[in-house]
């Protein structure tokens, strides 16, 4: 799950809170079913949180401060050795672990900060700008490394560049002066989606079909409208694939063609960002 | 309680693995057995009640410098955030970095205790005195201590923090002073606030549990305004 949203748009406030370092001044959070103020304790043992600037305790050596961490989050003897190995070893850290975090650079530093954040297995590990401040090919390793973990719990992660969310993330939530504008699926799930179907049929009946069909929220054309058959780009707020189909076949139109259209991030970014000026006037 | 003790190792590393902390011992003792010969040579009395108000004065002045990076330190380079987002409470850190300030000082009152071993040794001194003085001298700095984190919790400045711990110190230390001036009962108030009225009675071996009871209402206190410091947030 990406954030998105410009600079002091509240990406930074909403993941301190969830993370429980900050309390909302209004409102609920939860995490897991856990109030995080009311269950606060209980809910940070489910996040692992690596905040945007890395702050570490330079005094300590990788292990040392790996063992530390996980000590706070309640590992214990037996299994905390181990579990800081196979953080070190995920995170490829085992050359390092007894130099200084002081003397790392970023990109090691980062990778420390989300061995810290993994210890304890949490439900949910939360990125704030996780490749702010690293060079191209440290920002192409830790892409990989957040679509590796991604497999194993929920990452929420945020960014104000557009091209490093849709990289990584599967769902983005996009964010304006503390407000949420929308969340919209880039990869294939049950949320918001957009389909190209090349259906053959009159142009004006095709349209009211589609815009019939329950979910669909917007129907556009890719160029002229034609006898034989005319590509349209549907856009809808939940997955409306098969009723789309049973919808064009059942009113007697030759469905030829459908597949999931790539969101133009962009344009999402902006069409939702200006909506909400407009909406503020 | 399970998170205090590795917050409790974290901070007695950082605190000892400081030069800050080293320059302190050093100065402290250089100082104190300065006071000590003169003290020996000139007066030949085997009592240490100058040596405990000399320490205490130090202690105003020391107390502050130590504890000022305890929290301003993790404010200003962030890891308060990493600390805080940690299932831990914020009594067992406030508990921790509190019992790491006092280990120092109690290393310094027990290098302080050779003065007490040496006129053990060349004479026969009223132990009682001198065994209330180091508890008067240990409360005082705990309650030093315990002011010194609640303003390290308030800046992300350390000298900021050092600074305001050294004034409230000082000012605790002699607002008896203004009681001469305020009428009745607010002289009595503001004297039974002031460190010195409450420390003398220990440094010249008498022990009243009101003076025991303010130093540690002093400790209660701040720590608690501490913690609620670091909850608020």
């Amino acid at each position: 799950m990406g954030l998105l949203g410009p600079n002091g748009s509240g990406k930074t406030t909403i993941l301190r809170i969830l993370a429980g370092y900050l309390r909302p001044s209004a409102g609920t959070a939860r995490i897991a079913g856990l109030d995080v103020v009311d269950d606060s304790l209980a809910a940070r043992r489910c996040v692992g949180y690596v905040p945007e600037d890395v702050p570490l305790y330079g005094g300590m050596a990788v292990r040392e401060f790996l063992g530390f961490m996980g000590r706070l989050k309640g590992l214990t003897a037996p299994g905390l050795s181990g579990a800081v190995s196979e953080a070190m070893h995920r995170l490829r850290l085992e050359q390092m672990h007894d130099v200084q975090i002081g003397r790392l650079s970023r990109g090691y530093r980062q990778r420390v900060a989300i061995a810290q954040a993994l210890l304890g297995n949490p439900a949910l590990l939360i990125l704030d700008e996780p490749t702010n401040g690293l060079d191209p090919r440290q920002i192409i390793e830790m892409r990989e490394l957040i679509r590796s973990l991604g497999g194993e719990r929920t990452i929420l992660v945020t960014s104000h560049i557009l091209g490093e969310i849709e990289r990584v993330a599967d769902r983005i939530a996009i964010l304006l002066d503390g407000r949420l504008l929308g969340v919209h699926a880039l990869r294939g799930s049950g949320m918001a989606q957009r389909l190209r179907v090349r259906i053959r049929g009159d142009d004006q009946h095709v349209r009211t079909c589609l815009a019939r069909v329950p979910g669909v929220t917007a129907v556009e054309a890719e160029g002229e409208p034609a006898i034989s058959a005319t590509t349209y780009v549907v856009d809808a707020d939940r997955s409306v694939g098969e009723a789309l189909a049973t919808a064009v076949v059942g009113n007697g139109f030759g469905l030829l063609a459908m597949e999931p259209a790539p969101v133009d991030l962009e344009a999402l970014f902006l069409r939702l960002t200006a909506q909400r000026t407009e909406a503020a006037r | 309680m399970r998170n205090f003790l590795p917050l409790l190792m974290k901070e007695e590393k950082a605190v000892f693995s400081s030069p800050i902390a080293y320059a302190i011992i050093a100065v402290y003792l250089l100082l104190m057995g300065y006071t000590f010969t003169l003290m020996l040579f000139l007066n030949r009395t085997a009592e240490l009640v100058r040596i405990f108000f000399q320490a205490a004065v130090l202690f105003l002045l020391i107390v502050p410098v130590i504890t000022m990076r305890l929290l301003a330190e993790e404010r200003r380079s962030g890891t308060l955030e990493l600390l805080l987002t940690s299932p831990v409470r914020e009594f067992e850190i406030v508990l921790a970095k509190f019992a790491a300030s006092v280990t120092m000082i109690a290393l310094m009152l027990l290098l302080t205790a050779s003065h007490a071993v040496v006129l053990g040794i060349y004479a026969e001194p009223d132990w009682g005195p001198i065994y209330s003085g180091f508890l008067g001298l240990f409360l005082l700095a705990g309650a030093l201590s315990a002011v010194g984190l609640l303003v390290s919790g308030l800046t992300a400045n350390q000298i900021v923090a050092a600074v305001i711990a050294m004034g409230i110190g000082i000012l605790m230390w002699m607002i008896d002073s203004i009681g001469y001036l305020l009428p009745d009962p607010f002289d009595t108030i503001v004297t039974s606030l002031s460190f010195v009225a409450h420390f003398t009675p220990f440094a010249t071996g008498a022990l009243f549990l009101s003076d025991l009871g303010f130093f540690l209402t002093v400790m209660l206190a701040c720590l608690l305004l501490s913690v609620r410091t670091l909850a608020r947030r």
